[in-house]
């Protein structure tokens, strides 16, 4: 099996009652890769992921995959392979016809197909399951049927649709391992749909952040993370400190923004002028108590054990801060009025216009 | 129970000497109406055994099985039976027969136009379809005499006569509907993902419709060919009118009750056996609807 690459040429999807699910979107997937397309629901992910399939057509622009044009081809058509998030396992039949059935399809013999069935199921772990049906296996090996089942028909494009979402967190995990391990025994390109940035961040080659139907980034995990280009991917991985204010001056690829704690220095990546409505942002782990460049007061509020390091909460005038440190016996104490002295490097915070931010944990649960 | 009504506000309360509890009364309502359900059915299995026609129960002149045997007796005890020899037994045999034709073309009919309508109103996403289910399940609402007439009309401008063929038309129209509600309620419980699977993986519609549809739909084409039988073998009044100079079992039946005289007991004892088939049958359907929930 060999990966191909997947080209977007400014590809915007309408839905027919005007909701507009993807706005122009330009994107190349290289031949191969892991690719997660990280969102929260709703932001157009999984319609990119259909439009790619073949299920649905885009509004405006053109599919590539392997440099052809797509148009007009449907699903049964595309050199592409799609596992659902519910996996859509054909209850009625054993697991290796599952497993083969795109091999019926493209009229192989049943002895042909039952060794391929075979080939594949061995490669999953699951050669001895291969005559119960899918309802006899536990979610992990259902999981893995799925993905058998699209090898099957030698896809060059894997799409995957949130499928470990429905697994228990142990299994989760377990299973990022397993498909990165799948993938580069194969060389197939996966694009991979996801809302967990923990799975996009610990499998993906590169990684597109998805916002309201706009690529908002597209990076490695590392850039994404640590160089984040807009306040809604800043906000939407990872867990983060904000203070919105303006710019005042930039020198040298960094900016001073003014905010309502005090005046900081940070990197200004997308060139911010004077004046500009900014936010800036600093990961909890980049703050730390004590001396840095930036400097502010703030009170703990609460401290959370976790074990080998502690997620100290703090308040300062009005704003929380969260502030990760390891567990080395010098965290500071909850100690009632007190202020603490936090600071962080420019190196380490970044300015961006200010945007739309993603929901914070407690905005979902209030929902 | 009762106790709900004193909490509710502190004044006094009158309340009834109880005679009996509420649990009583429920019991009992539900004994009534089992009764009032399952006694004339009895009263029919018990006067089909009565040797005395028109039937009763309270006039009892012994056990006999003639009423049924009215069926397979020969011809001479037949002549010799002052009530069986006034009836037509042949007729009543062919008639019979008719029934059974009419259902084989009815069931697959309505089998087939059921799940066209099945698949259409569950897979197709339109804002026609809240139109498009109304307009194929009003023959279900519609009067039966008025289904019977429109195609007696509508087949007689087009040359046919009436008879077994407008029949079929006329419970085809209306019978239909069940199957289609039965498919209907089955492919909603089917996640559209296994289509599109089959779909991605590279079968066509026909493969899918083949595979995955079909061998799903199974358990529920059958129960529905059960209920669609039994529509059409018990259907009177759309038939009454669509017939023509036809008969079927059931319109047999009607014109041989409307006899002045009382009707003979074969009639009780035909509708014994009924009863024993319908039991079959609906023993039958909770097999399959057992199976359908696997």
């Amino acid at each position: 099996m060999r990966g191909k690459d997947v080209t977007l040429d400014s590809v915007s999807i309408t839905y027919p009652n005007g909701f507009t699910a993807v706005a122009p979107t330009d994107l190349r997937i290289e031949a191969g890769e892991f690719f997660s397309i990280l969102g929260p629901s709703g932001c157009g992910k999984t319609t990119i992921l259909r439009a790619v399939s073949g299920f649905i057509e885009p509004s405006q622009g053109r599919v590539l995959i392997g440099g052809e044009d797509m148009a007009g081809k449907g699903p049964n058509a595309r050199p592409t392979a799609l596992i659902f998030q519910n996996l859509a396992l054909f209850p009625l039949m054993p697991v290796w016809e599952n497993v083969a059935f795109g091999l019926e399809a493209r009229g192989i013999g049943k002895r042909a197909r039952r060794d391929r069935a075979q080939e594949l199921l061995d490669l999953v772990a699951l050669g001895d399951q291969g005559d119960k049906l899918p309802s006899e296996l536990s979610g992990g090996q259902r999981q893995r049927v799925a993905i058998a089942r699209a090898l099957a028909v030698e896809p060059s494009v894997l799409l995957l649709d949130e499928p470990l979402s429905a697994l228990d967190l142990k299994l989760r995990q377990h299973m990022r391992a397993e498909l990165r391990a799948i993938q580069r025994k194969t060389g197939v390109t996966f694009i991979y749909i996801t809302h967990d940035q923990g799975e996009a961040l610990t499998m993906s080659d590169r990684i597109a952040v998805m916002n309201n139907g706009v690529i908002e980034q597209v990076g490695s995990g590392d850039e994404i993370y640590s160089q984040p280009r807009t306040a809604f991917a800043a906000s939407f991985v990872g867990e983060i400190n904000r203070f919105e204010g303006r710019v005042e001056t930039v020198e040298n690829g960094t900016a001073r923004i003014v905010t309502p704690l005090g005046r900081f220095r940070a990197r200004n990546p997308e060139q911010l002028a004077p004046g500009a409505d900014a936010m800036l942002f600093v990961r909890p782990e980049a703050m730390v108590p004590g001396h840095a460049e930036n400097r502010l007061s703030a009170r703990l509020k609460r401290r959370d054990l976790e074990g080998a390091f502690l997620n100290l909460f703090f308040e300062a005038q009005g704003v929380e801060l969260s502030v990760h440190v390891t567990n080395d016996g010098r965290a500071p104490e909850l100690s009632g009025q007190d202020l603490t002295g936090l600071g962080f490097s420019a190196e380490r915070a970044v300015i961006l216009p200010a945007g739309p931010l993603a929901r914070t944990g407690s905005e979902l649960a209030a929902q | 129970m009762s106790d709900l009504a004193d909490t509710r506000s502190g004044a006094p309360v009158f309340r009834l000497p109880r005679l009996i509890s509420a649990d009583g009364l429920l019991t009992l309502y539900t004994w009534a109406f089992l009764a009032f359900m399952f006694l004339p059915l009895l009263l029919m299995v018990l006067s089909s055994f009565n040797d005395v026609s028109p039937p009763s129960v309270t006039d009892w002149r012994g056990i006999t099985g003639k009423w049924y045997a009215f069926f397979w007796m020969p011809e001479e005890a037949l002549r010799a039976d002052p009530v069986l020899r006034a009836l037509d037994r042949d007729r009543f045999v062919g008639c019979f027969g008719n029934s059974v034709l009419v259902a084989a073309l009815v069931v697959p009919l309505s089998l087939m136009l059921g799940l066209a309508g099945a698949v259409l109103l569950t897979r197709w996403r339109s804002r026609a379809n809240g139109v498009l289910w109304w307009v194929l399940l009003s023959p279900m609402l519609a009067p039966g005499i008025v289904l019977g007439l429109s195609a007696l009309v509508f087949w007689g401008r087009l040359g046919v006569d009436a008879g077994l063929f407008t029949i079929v038309m006329a419970q085809t129209t209306f019978i239909a509907g069940y199957p289609m509600l039965i498919l209907m309620a089955r492919l909603q419980r089917q996640p559209v993902e296994l289509e599109e699977a089959a779909l991605d993986l590279g079968a066509t519609p026909f493969r899918v419709f083949r595979r995955l549809t079909l061998p799903y739909l199974a358990p529920a084409l059958a129960s529905a060919a059960v209920i669609a039988f039994m529509a059409s073998m018990e259907n009177y009044n759309t038939t009454m009118f669509a017939k023509g100079g036809a008969c079927t079992f059931a319109t047999e039946i009607g014109a041989m009750a409307r006899n002045p005289n009382g009707h003979p007991p074969v009639i009780n004892a035909v509708g014994t056996v009924i009863i024993l088939l319908t039991v079959a049958a609906a023993g039958l359907h909770t097999v399959l609807t057992r199976r359908e929930a696997r």
